[in-house]
């Protein structure tokens, strides 16, 4: 089954590729308890984020996953496929439901595509659109474009330590670096000691909570321990959120480069 | 005829010239005020009337909230049920429904984010949104995929009638909707603002694309006149919003185009500006005359003074010619303002300049002065008012008369 | 002899030549007052359409007004500037910039602007920006990250002084471009979409997010007279490279243009309507003096004056009312036109916070000298043809009719 998301041209590599050497000095600077001063302090947060994100995210990976959309009148479920290579280039595409099969988005950089097979387009998203939610849910297409950002933009700090499941959990708070295009005042991550982020929280310059992801369920997926479900929510109502299951995934096989191109986009589906 | 009116009235025609010259003044006055108040409030009616019908209507049904967060799930389920009420209302001129989608508009290599509405064929008889097609021609409802695109778009998409646009949206369920349409018209409103946005497609195709059912967001009210809107939102206030418990709420014109009222505010008092320097020159025009007429007349004043006429009862029948005077004068003036203003009200007035400002506004290149209660009544009243106070200086003088050398005089 | 008559007999009965005197005065005050305050409206508006970023003349690159991205942009900057420098007349004031469209966005909100990268210092001297910031300060030139946003856009993004924006543009590679910048003041312009519609951040921030180098998208030129710009701008179609585009303000606002001359015709008719009403009390006026005088006059003619000097007599009478009451009419227009120079006349009371059309709010007067003489010369032509009927009728007294009037 694992085979059907992945693309023909594209081999699995068996295995995880860890990298050691981070691996190590992440270890160290857990191991060490309090920061000794702020600079390391920094150095280590940014790092645990660092790890996390890669983590998260693999070298690459492909997946199927289930997205429940909530509001309060109205839900509605849709399953897509999703390749990820690096943190730049990602491709989704629709499976179900059927009316919307074929529906994708290209993330190359910066910048997206989108595609739908009842017209046969592929359109550009102006920038106004970046700022838009994804296909309805509480992602905006900014969150899928700019998911490299936190590591890059943010001076991150750690702020707190908490427990999760008897494992050690490093709460981060992340400031955007003056210049960074980022319209958040501050996140908060609260990331476990095996990378795992639990939650991710979005809040606007006046320290008011915008939204919040955090993960759940967690347990091997796809050969890694990873939260099943992805929850965004949006507010602190608990009226309109997001929900998305992994339903298969694997990481860390070979993906070139020339597969999220928009010739992809138009195919991936079929 | 009492004594006193046969004698002012006699004074009068005494001397016919001056009492018609006085009358004139009083006349042409009066035609002035109630041309230009005519004037005025015609070109605000103009004006409201274009923006409405240019967009919003005088009233609107939608659902609560929609004004204000132009979500696409804030529809009016059952618009047929507005329909019928509508239908029966009598200061109901027309109505039409829309609905709109944010998408997005895409060329071949162009794309833009904008709101794209559904129209129907009522749009015809409530809108004047057919007028504005500068190129290609208007959309019928069982056409499908066709679209008018404001002119600004149209450039900036770069396309022509004839030339196809993708449109990529969400619909009402969340389902992805997309299409390809023709674009059939242009649209120049020459409001930059709409212009630059406008997307119209036929309402039946609208609510395919966007999985709407019947529903739509708006129901358009067009009333018989501006005066009706007010009794016509409360009537449909308690009959549709009622019905509903609250689900449905009817805005006017001031609601759906907040500013308009308030420019036309300042539109106003610059006018009164106006107004009062030409209320001093109508002010002193008639005091003139009537205070000439006084010094005219002191000789024979004096001499009634002299053979024992009360000073009272003199400055009773001085006031009776006056109100004679402003009564007649007035009268012309009211049938000759009248007349004016409904013969321009009925062609029309062409300003040079005022055509690009008028395209501009959307408003007709015509400035139609209409007659009305208001500007009759402002117009006489303001006239009456002048003349009554203007009419106390002379009678004050008279009151200081001294008989002998008043007769002296002169 | 006729001048010294006239003269005499105005003052003999001063009453009613102050009556006279009066009409006249009102009427010519009130066609003063009126075009300059119709003036007032639009110069105000063109000062208004001139400040808000037009200037006097723009150059850009041909096809920019089309398509204004940051890929249409001018490459020779330092060369156009030394030409302007060179050819344009002595006090003229010029500003670069860089102008596109793009998102501004926060945490919660995003609209679309148009960003204009500024040059602070050179800014100030000729748009309203630096003159209208109502909170924070101006832009700094030193400041890469600070933005000026308009009341209304601050409103719609929900944000304050002191907040982060992020911009979002197409560079001239056609990438797209985001940064953050921090609101360091807020502007409040004449018209709302005004405020909706402009950010300003410095011309080097503009040319380093859009990848522009030293490029720019506009020169804005301010004259020291606006009634030269048509020439100027000739002058600069011919120098200039034939890639670039020359707009005089008359083609950027054509709305004010007309606006222009739409008020130039509702002046013309008002001087008609106060003219009109002016009129009744003149002849009314002249008439009765005559016909007070109707013994002297029937004397006259019975001792063989002709009825042309009668005309004569009355008309230069007439002449000299006029001449006193215009002076009077002009003095008074005067006074009350610099009395409000400075205050000018508030209507904003009325208006409330938005704004829909171009109309001012506050009117300042403005005289223009060539519709003073106008209104003089109306006055005094017109005046004097009105005052000829009174002036036949007293030729054609005869000698009984005179005498037979009591």
């Amino acid at each position: 089954m694992i085979y059907d998301v992945c693309p023909p041209t594209i081999h699995l590599r068996k295995g995880m590729k860890v990298m050691i050497g981070q691996a190590v000095f992440a270890l160290l600077v857990i191991l060490s308890g309090a920061p000794v001063c702020p600079a390391a302090d920094t150095l280590a947060a940014e790092h645990i984020v660092d790890t996390a994100i890669r983590y998260y995210r693999g070298q690459s990976s492909a997946a199927i996953m289930d997205m429940k959309i909530v509001r309060p009148a109205w839900s509605r479920e849709l399953s897509l496929k999703a390749w990820t290579k690096g943190q730049k280039n990602s491709l989704f595409t629709i499976i179900s439901p059927p009316k919307d099969e074929g529906n994708g988005t290209l993330k190359k950089g910066d910048e997206m595509w989108t595609y739908n097979p009842k017209i046969n387009r592929i359109i550009k998203l102006p920038p106004s659109m970046m700022s838009q939610s994804w296909m309805g849910s509480d992602f905006s297409n900014d969150d899928l474009a700019k998911s490299d950002s936190i590591v890059e933009d943010y001076v991150h700090r750690l702020i707190g330590a908490e427990f999760h499941e008897g494992k050690r959990v490093h709460v981060i708070q992340c400031t955007p670096k003056p210049g960074a295009a980022v319209v958040w005042g501050k996140q908060v991550l609260k990331i476990r000691e095996d990378h795992i982020l639990l939650l991710q929280e979005f809040y606007d310059e006046d320290n008011r909570l915008v939204k919040f992801l955090t993960g759940t369920q967690i347990e091997p997926v796809g050969g890694k321990v990873f939260p099943r479900f992805w929850t965004m929510q949006k507010g602190t109502d608990g009226r309109d959120f997001t929900i998305v299951a992994y339903r298969e995934v694997r990481f860390d096989m070979e993906i070139p480069d020339d597969f999220f191109t928009r010739t992809s986009l138009t195919n991936a589906w079929r | 005829m009492s004594l006193y009116s046969y004698m002012a009235w006699r004074n009068i025609w005494r001397n016919p010239r001056r009492s018609l010259l006085t009358m004139g003044a009083i006349a042409f006055a009066t035609v002035i005020l109630i041309f230009m108040l005519s004037l005025q409030f015609g070109n605000y009616s103009t004006i409201i009337d274009s923006v409405v019908k240019m967009r919003t209507g005088h009233l609107q049904v939608q659902a609560t909230g929609y004004q204000e967060n132009r979500d696409i799930h804030l529809a009016v389920a059952d618009p047929s049920q507005v329909a019928a009420t509508l239908d029966r209302a009598p200061e109901v001129s027309g109505f039409t429904f829309r609905a709109h989608a944010f998408a997005l508009v895409s060329s071949d290599n162009r794309s833009y984010g904008t709101v794209v509405t559904g129209i129907s064929d009522r749009e015809l008889t409530t809108s004047s949104l057919a007028r504005t097609i500068s190129e290609g021609r208007f959309l019928t409802e069982d056409e499908g995929a066709q679209a008018l695109v404001g002119n600004i778009l149209a450039k900036n998409l770069r396309v022509k009638p004839g030339d196809e646009v993708a449109l990529l949206g969400q619909g009402l369920d969340g389902s992805v909707a997309a299409t390809i349409v023709t674009v059939r018209g242009i649209l120049s409103s020459g409001q930059d603002q709409f212009d630059r946005v406008s997307f119209y497609i036929p309402l039946p195709y609208f609510q395919e694309l966007f999985g709407m059912g019947e529903a739509v967001h708006e129901i358009v009210v067009i009333a018989e006149r501006l005066e009706d809107v007010a009794g016509l939102k409360q009537r449909l206030e308690e009959e549709v919003a009622g019905d509903t418990g609250r689900a449905l709420r009817v805005l006017d014109w001031k609601e759906l185009s907040p500013g308009l009222l308030e420019a036309i505010t300042l539109d106003l008092m610059t006018g009164f500006l106006f107004y009062i320097v030409l209320i001093v020159v109508v002010a002193f025009s008639i005091s003139n005359t009537f205070i000439m007429a006084i010094f005219e007349r002191k000789k024979e004043l004096g001499l009634m003074l002299a053979l024992g006429s009360r000073p009272a009862r003199l400055t009773g029948i001085l006031f009776l010619e006056y109100g004679m005077l402003t009564t007649l004068g007035l009268a012309a003036g009211i049938l000759i303002g009248c007349l004016v203003t409904l013969y321009f009200g009925a062609y029309g007035i062409q300003i040079p300049g005022m055509a690009e400002m008028a395209r501009h506004y959307g408003v007709p290149e015509r400035v139609f002065p209409q007659l009305s209660f208001l500007s009759v009544g402002i117009g006489s009243g303001l006239v009456v008012g002048i003349s009554l106070c203007t009419s106390l200086i002379p009678v004050w003088k008279v009151r200081r008369l001294r008989p002998v050398p008043a007769m002296a005089e002169g | 002899m006729l001048l010294q008559l006239a003269w005499r007999n105005i003052w003999r009965n001063p009453r009613r030549t102050i009556l006279i005197l009066a009409a006249v005065t009102i009427a010519v005050w009130s066609m003063v007052f009126s075009s300059a305050l119709m003036r007032g409206i639009a110069d105000q508006m063109v000062r208004n359409g001139i400040a808000t970023l037009t200037g006097h003349i723009q150059i850009h690159q041909q096809g920019f007004r089309d398509d204004p991205s940051a890929a249409m942009h001018m490459k020779n900057p330092t060369e156009l500037k030394q030409t302007l420098q060179d050819h344009l007349p002595p006090g003229a004031l010029f500003s670069a910039r860089v102008r596109t469209n793009a998102v501004a966005s926060n945490a919660r909100h995003s609209g679309g602007v148009t960003l204009v990268g500024i040059d602070p210092d050179r800014e100030k001297k000729l748009s309203f920006v630096s003159s209208s910031i109502i909170s924070g300060n101006y832009l700094d030139a030193e400041d890469p990250y600070g933005i000026i946003i308009g009341t209304s856009l601050m409103n719609s993004l929900k944000t304050r002084v002191g907040n982060k924006l992020v911009v979002m543009a197409q560079d001239t590679r056609q990438k797209m471009s985001s940064r953050a910048f921090r609101i360091t003041g807020e502007y409040r312009a004449e018209l709302e979409a005004t405020e909706k519609e402009f950010v300003f951040i410095t011309l080097p921030a503009a040319q380093n997010l859009l990848k522009m180098d030293e490029a720019l998208s506009e020169i804005c030129i301010v004259l020291p007279d606006r009634e030269k710009v048509r020439e100027t701008a000739a002058a600069l179609a011919r120098i200039l490279p034939k890639d670039h585009e020359i707009l005089a303000w008359q083609e950027m606002l054509p709305l004010v243009t007309a606006t222009l001359r739409l008020y130039e015709s509702i002046i013309y008719l008002w001087y008609l309507v106060a003219f009109t009403a002016m009129a009744f009390g003149l002849v009314n006026t002249f008439l009765m003096a005559v016909l007070e005088r109707i013994r002297e006059f029937g004397l006259l003619r019975a001792l063989g004056m002709k009825s042309r000097w009668i005309i004569q007599g009355v008309m230069t009478e007439s002449f000299f009312l006029l001449v006193i009451g215009i002076a009077l009419g002009n003095a008074l227009g005067a006074i009350s036109v610099i009395g409000l120079s400075h205050t000018g006349i508030d209507l904003s009371v009325f208006a409330g916070g938005t704004q829909y059309w171009g109309l001012p709010k506050i009117i300042y007067p403005v005289l223009l000298a060539s519709d003073a003489i106008l209104v003089n010369g109306i006055v005094l032509v017109l005046g004097l043809l009105v005052s000829g009927y009174p002036a036949l009728k007293a030729s054609h007294f005869t000698p009984v009719e005179a005498m037979a009037h009591t």
